[in-house]
């Protein structure tokens, strides 16, 4: 939990943030598409990782991802509303449906918890097939694309949204909420004890990440253009949202990012070379890391390659 | 007056009674040792208290409030701070970070973060952790995890500490020092109920003793006194002659 602060690190930040601002003009659009996905998918992973914080499994972000893709789709076919606010629409759905979900099921503890998610997001999907005639059912909703098709006004909007969701976590991790869902996750009972009510802060956590999810999906809708109930309620999304974090190492800033970009990389060459490629992918990945690298790739740089420096300074 | 008020409480799990009809009443500054044999419900009542069990039946009143029905968090916050039996710091946390926990949620009015960490540098000073406040717990010896638990308690800023076991498994020079500390605790205006089974402490440091067997309230008074009660005399005799026959 402690924060050391240095200057190096901040100059890599800074380089790091100069080169994404710069990055479009380097590229084509396959790797600008391919920027924008990998994004997506950061953001999905750090919100995963904000409630895996109090110790939550969910194992429906789709849920939540689909519920703000809908609202952006359809808020768009009913009354117009400009994307980016459909976005921003799709959020804050999301956090009304969490913080109701939340306080109904977050009293229950672990797997119950993740197989009321799961069971939610099947429920979802099965109510958008049943009611075609609001929701479009099967055949799904489109809208046109999104800034006419301008992917690098895209790729800034979902680099924004990144840059404030990765500044959210920060913030958590500042802030006496570190506390509070460290000690949640680590021991309920105690926490309970010492003055910590467990399921608010479940809550709590469980709406910033369904903001961030729900926007994600918002986003989806409207730069993929088309959605169909199956895919973004699908479990693909939700397995998606919990494999990278876990990959990458959880409760950290980077391990959800770093994790995201090696899973979605190894994903990518997949989806190219073998058909259905990448979800072998995801549970191969699932089960090399639960054997071998429990504290994820950020473990394995904390453990193994730092001490490594260390040595050598010497 | 009573701080601490409690009257006909009644805990069944199952078919077993596990506390029955207990009244006790605790003054402010006191210090109370609640003592029984194993399985005598002496634990099950320090979760009534702290709101970890519901009772079937009966009160608990603290400065007159009743505390029945409110979950631990409340109660915490209302000035009821405790430690554990089975000592649970959190592992992922520094000793500082562990105390400052329990400082930023358990007080009320709620303090800045600044605050909470100078308070808790302080308590784990006080309770001799002071070179200790960036190790993690699983690093440490029994006794200084028993201080975790202490230091823990204490940063909620407690009216009334409820001390489960935190002499036992401690060598007679660190009992000695748990005495003082337990002292000093009441001269910083606490009241203290405590579970114990070291009976040289239960003798040394309690006001008042209270005996619980199978769950009912035997026997009550000074330590001199209850240490020659018939009744509890028959309790220990009783469970040891059993023991020795298994």
């Amino acid at each position: 939990m402690n924060r050391s602060f240095s200057w190096k690190k901040a100059l890599f930040i800074v380089l790091l943030l100069l080169f994404a601002l710069w990055f479009p003009r380097l590229v084509d659009a396959y790797f600008l598409h391919l920027a924008v996905t990998f994004f997506l998918a950061m953001i999905l992973a750090s919100s995963w990782d904000i409630l895996a914080r109090t110790g939550q499994v969910s194992v429906g972000q789709a849920a939540l991802f689909g519920i703000g893709a809908y609202t952006a789709a359809l808020l768009f076919k009913w009354v117009h509303l400009s994307p980016v606010l459909g976005m921003l629409a799709g959020g804050v759905v999301s956090v009304v449906v969490a913080a109701l979900l939340g306080y109904l099921t977050l009293r229950l503890r672990g797997i119950y918890f993740s197989i009321t998610t799961i069971a939610f997001a099947e429920a979802l999907s099965v109510i958008w097939l049943m009611t075609p005639a609001v929701t479009g059912g099967a055949m799904g909703l489109s809208t046109p694309p999104l800034f006419g098709g301008d992917r690098q006004q895209a790729y800034y909007l979902i680099l924004g949204i990144l840059i404030f969701c990765i500044g959210v976590v920060w913030m958590i991790e500042a802030s006496r909420l570190n506390f509070a869902f460290t000690a949640v996750r680590e021991n309920e009972e105690v926490a309970n004890v010492m003055g910590i009510n467990p399921t608010r802060y479940k809550v709590l956590a469980f709406m910033i990440s369904a903001f961030f999810t729900g926007f994600a999906g918002g986003f989806y809708s409207h730069y993929n253009t088309y959605i169909i109930p199956y895919e973004v309620f699908g479990l693909g999304i939700s397995i998606a949202c919990l494999v990278m974090p876990i990959f990458g190492g959880l409760y950290t800033i980077a391990g959800p990012l770093i994790g995201t970009m090696i899973v979605k990389v190894i994903e990518e060459y997949l989806r190219v070379t073998v058909s259905y490629g990448h979800q072998i992918a995801y549970g191969l990945i699932l089960i090399l890391v639960v054997l071998f690298m429990p504290d994820g790739v950020m473990g394995i740089w904390r453990n193994k390659v730092l001490p490594l420096f260390r040595t050598v300074s010497r | 007056m009573s701080l601490l008020e409690i009257n006909g409480l009644t805990k069944h799990f199952g078919g077993l009674a596990a506390v029955q009809k207990v009244s006790l009443a605790i003054d402010l500054g006191e210090i109370v040792s609640l003592i029984g044999p194993n399985g005598a419900g002496k634990t099950t009542i320090f979760n009534l208290l702290s709101g970890v069990y519901l009772p079937d039946e009966g009160e608990i009143r603290l400065d007159g409030e009743d505390l029945v029905g409110h979950r631990p968090f409340e109660i915490c916050r209302k000035g009821v701070g405790r430690t554990f039996q089975i000592m649970q710091p959190f592992p992922h946390m520094t000793v500082l970070e562990n105390v400052v926990t329990s400082g930023l949620f358990g007080q009320v009015p709620r303090v800045p973060m600044r605050m909470a960490e100078g308070e808790a540098r302080e308590l784990c000073r006080w309770v001799g952790l002071g070179e200790k406040t960036g190790v993690y717990p699983r690093n440490l010896p029994v006794a200084d995890q028993k201080r975790i638990e202490i230091a823990r308690a204490l940063a909620v800023k407690p009216k009334l500490l409820l001390l489960d076991e935190v002499m036992s498994g401690l060598t007679p020079t660190e009992t000695s020092e748990a005495i003082k500390l337990v002292r000093q605790l009441r001269e910083r205006g606490i009241t203290i109920f405590l579970i114990e089974h070291v009976m040289k402490v239960v003798m040394d440091i309690s006001d008042r003793v209270v005996v619980l067997h199978h769950g009912e309230k035997i026997s009550e008074g000074p330590p001199g006194q209850v240490a020659h009660d018939r009744r509890v005399i028959e309790a220990y005799l009783g469970e040891q002659i059993e023991n020795s026959g298994e």
